[in-house]
């Protein structure tokens, strides 16, 4: 027995070892073979041998690949289009229900609005098929019944939406989606924070003569912003990945003229339909930066500021 | 500068009377002191003035004005907060204009007049700093010197001192009532600090249980307390309230009651004795009591005394007394001067 005790020394990284192994094989692994590989041209069925240096070619032909841009283009416009009002609307919801509801209600709203942030993709994207299919979706009826009221006709369009078929309405309906499953989650956010304010800021902003929306303007935003920071981080991080929910939507092709073809989603192609895993890596390295680019544009815009705690 | 005329102020939570019918008249440029132990609906009625709380029943007056209604900038009254509530994310000088910007004052003249404030309180070199860098003394003169700004009509305080240490403490009250002498101003001061209260009040209202026991000048409510509440509040040591004894009281009870309360009407059943006005004799020349623990301050002694058959300790505070008071020393006890306070059996005053 005695020679199997771990020394102090040794334990905690015995005890670490599974998640270190995990990660070895499925983080680290797969992070550098792929910096490897951008430098490669590899047929994968030809096997491992098949590999050889290409330089810096992959990065060239991903930089000069129309379909690479067009999707980067597609990212950025669904990350904004999702991500902008997901924090506008978060932001008024949650005050909205920190200021009208008791705690157990609260609760019970805060449930339902985070939701749809655990539900899995793919029961969410096959409930938004229906919902914005073109002859029975629930939305085209919706929208219908409305043409039918009188004043309202001129609003709404005549004839069933196209929604999922039809370049120029994919993108949007993606961008609902993805806002919709990720408003309630920034409101959580943003109600955690707004519960650490302290009322008595109000009361003498109130005393100073502040209406409310002038203590939302100078008491609550700015006590905000360290969240604001922290979620806008996230929201901009997890837009640029965005790839399930138009990989389901879209049939993982992209939609009619790639119109939902996200970055994400076309080095998947590149890789896995088109088996050029070197230019793949290339293109995904290249998100990487622009992840990393992007999100050091958020510190500098959002980050806290006045001097050091 | 302004009076405010509370007259039959209620408060209600649910169920619950917090406040139960408040008549106080606050002439102009008066220092009023709310003073009563904690939960006792200070706050409240202060909250209630400032119009931060709805107020269930009864009228407000400011300057002859009903103001139950108006909205607390259109009551004129600025409130220095407990925990200050300084805006963390501006400057020290934002915070002091910040009432200034809300009533749309440009900025040259918010800083002229910010600027001015700082002045009076000294804390023209903090006007750049943020909350979190200025010490708790600090951070209250620049509480303050946000109120001032706004030159408003009543100032309202809300135990603006009891986070500060002691000693900066009776700075800080040295100089509110320096500022109140030179703004001339109506001043509202909340505390549950007695001596806060004798030293700061020009009168002093003392709340009990959602009421007003009495108001009054701070040394008319020490030597004519209206009942045994207000006597029993003010002073420190507490006054010693002595009961008549029983028929089979011992002995030395019935000669202390004989001492405190002969020659008193006879609805009289208990006396109020203050510690300073406790004599202490040689052992065989007053009533006996024994020494239970002397604390000795220096420039005066505390002893806690019993004297046989009196359930309470009674309170002394004599003159240095000396390394012979000590624990256990027996004494004797006499009275100075005629300064007992007769209390009848609902504890009201009998003169
Ligand atoms: N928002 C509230 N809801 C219910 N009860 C309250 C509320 N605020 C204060 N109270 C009660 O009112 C009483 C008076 O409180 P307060 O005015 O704060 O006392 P204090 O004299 O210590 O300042 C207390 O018993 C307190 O519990
Ligand atoms: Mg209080």
């Amino acid at each position: 027995m005695r020679g199997l005790r771990l020394s102090p020394g040794m334990a905690p990284y015995v005890l670490l070892s599974p998640f270190l192994l995990l990660f070895a094989v499925f983080g680290l692994f797969p992070l550098l073979f792929s910096l490897y590989l951008a430098f490669q041209v590899w047929e994968p069925t030809d096997g491992l041998a098949a590999m050889h240096f290409v330089g810096l070619d992959n990065f060239r032909f991903a930089l000069g690949d129309a379909w690479f841009w067009k999707s980067l283009r597609n990212t950025v416009w669904m990350a904004l289009a999702s991500g902008i009002p997901q924090h506008a609307v978060a932001i008024p919801l949650a005050c909205f229900l920190q200021a009208a509801f008791r705690q157990r209600w609260r609760d019970l709203m805060i449930g339902a609005f985070f939701l749809p942030y655990i539900t899995s993709t793919v029961a969410i994207a096959i409930m938004f098929s229906s919902l914005f299919s073109t002859d029975f979706g629930l939305v085209n009826l919706g929208l219908a019944t409305l043409h039918g009221l009188p004043g309202l006709s001129w609003l709404t369009p005549d004839h069933p939406i196209d929604w999922l078929g039809r370049p120029e309405n994919i993108k949007p309906a993606i961008s609902l989606i993805v806002f919709w499953r990720y408003v309630g989650f920034n409101m959580v956010l943003y109600l955690a924070a707004l519960q650490t304010i302290p009322a008595d800021l109000y009361e003498a902003a109130a005393m100073d003569g502040a209406s409310h929306l002038q203590q939302f303007r100078h008491i609550t935003l700015p006590s905000l912003r360290p969240m604001i920071y922290f979620a806008v981080t996230l929201s901009v991080i997890g837009g640029l990945q965005l790839f399930e929910e138009p990989f389901i939507l879209t049939g993982g092709r992209g939609g009619s003229d790639q119109a939902g073809m996200s970055t994400a989603i076309y080095l998947y192609r590149m890789a896995f339909d088109f088996n050029d895993f070197g230019a793949a890596s290339a293109m995904s390295w290249l998100l990487f930066f622009m992840v990393a680019g992007l999100t050091w544009l958020t510190n500098r815009a959002l980050r806290p500021q006045g001097p050091a705690q | 500068m302004a009076q405010v005329t509370l007259s039959g102020i209620r408060k209600r939570y649910g169920s619950v009377d917090v406040i139960k019918g408040i008549d106080l008249q606050i002439h102009e440029g008066e220092f009023m002191v709310f003073v009563g132990p904690s939960g006792c609906g200070k706050s409240t009625t202060l909250r209630m003035i400032a119009g931060l709380e709805d107020i269930t029943a009864g009228d407000l007056l400011i300057d002859g004005v009903r103001a139950n209604q108006l909205r607390p900038v259109d009551r004129g009254a600025a409130m220095v907060f407990q925990s200050y509530a300084l805006y963390p994310h501006m400057t020290v000088a934002d915070n002091m204009g910040f009432a200034l910007r809300m009533a749309g004052v440009t900025a040259a003249e918010r800083s002229a007049q910010v600027g001015r404030a700082a002045e009076t309180l000294r804390i023209s070199h903090l006007l750049e700093r943020y909350p979190r860098e200025l010490s708790g003394g600090e951070r209250q003169r620049v509480a303050i010197g946000r109120a001032i700004v706004r030159k408003p009509k009543v100032f309202l305080f809300d135990e603006p001192l009891s986070n500060l240490d002691a000693a900066l403490r009776v700075n800080m009250r040295i100089e509110l009532c320096r500022l109140h002498a030179e703004l001339g101003a109506t001043m509202i001061y909340v505390t549950h600090d007695q001596v806060e209260a004798m030293t700061m009040g020009s009168r002093i209202a003392v709340f009990n249980a959602g009421g007003i026991e009495q108001v009054g000048a701070p040394l008319a409510l020490y030597d004519r307390p209206a009942n045994e509440f207000v006597a029993a509040f003010l002073g420190a040591p507490r006054i010693n309230l002595v009961s008549q004894p029983q028929a089979d009281g011992s002995a030395a009870h019935r000669a202390l009651w004989t001492l405190l309360a002969d020659g008193r009407p006879d609805r009289v059943v208990r006396v109020g004795w203050r510690p300073e006005h406790v004599r202490v004799v040689a052992a065989d020349t007053g009533i006996p009591a024994q020494v239970v623990l002397a604390e000795h301050l220096g420039d005066t002694s505390i002893l806690y005394l019993r004297v046989e058959g009196v359930t309470e300790l009674l309170h002394a505070k004599v003159a240095a007394g000396g390394p012979h008071l000590q624990p256990g020393v027996r004494i004797g006890l006499s009275a100075r001067g005629d300064t007992v306070i007769g209390f009848d059996q609902h504890g009201c005053q009998v003169s």
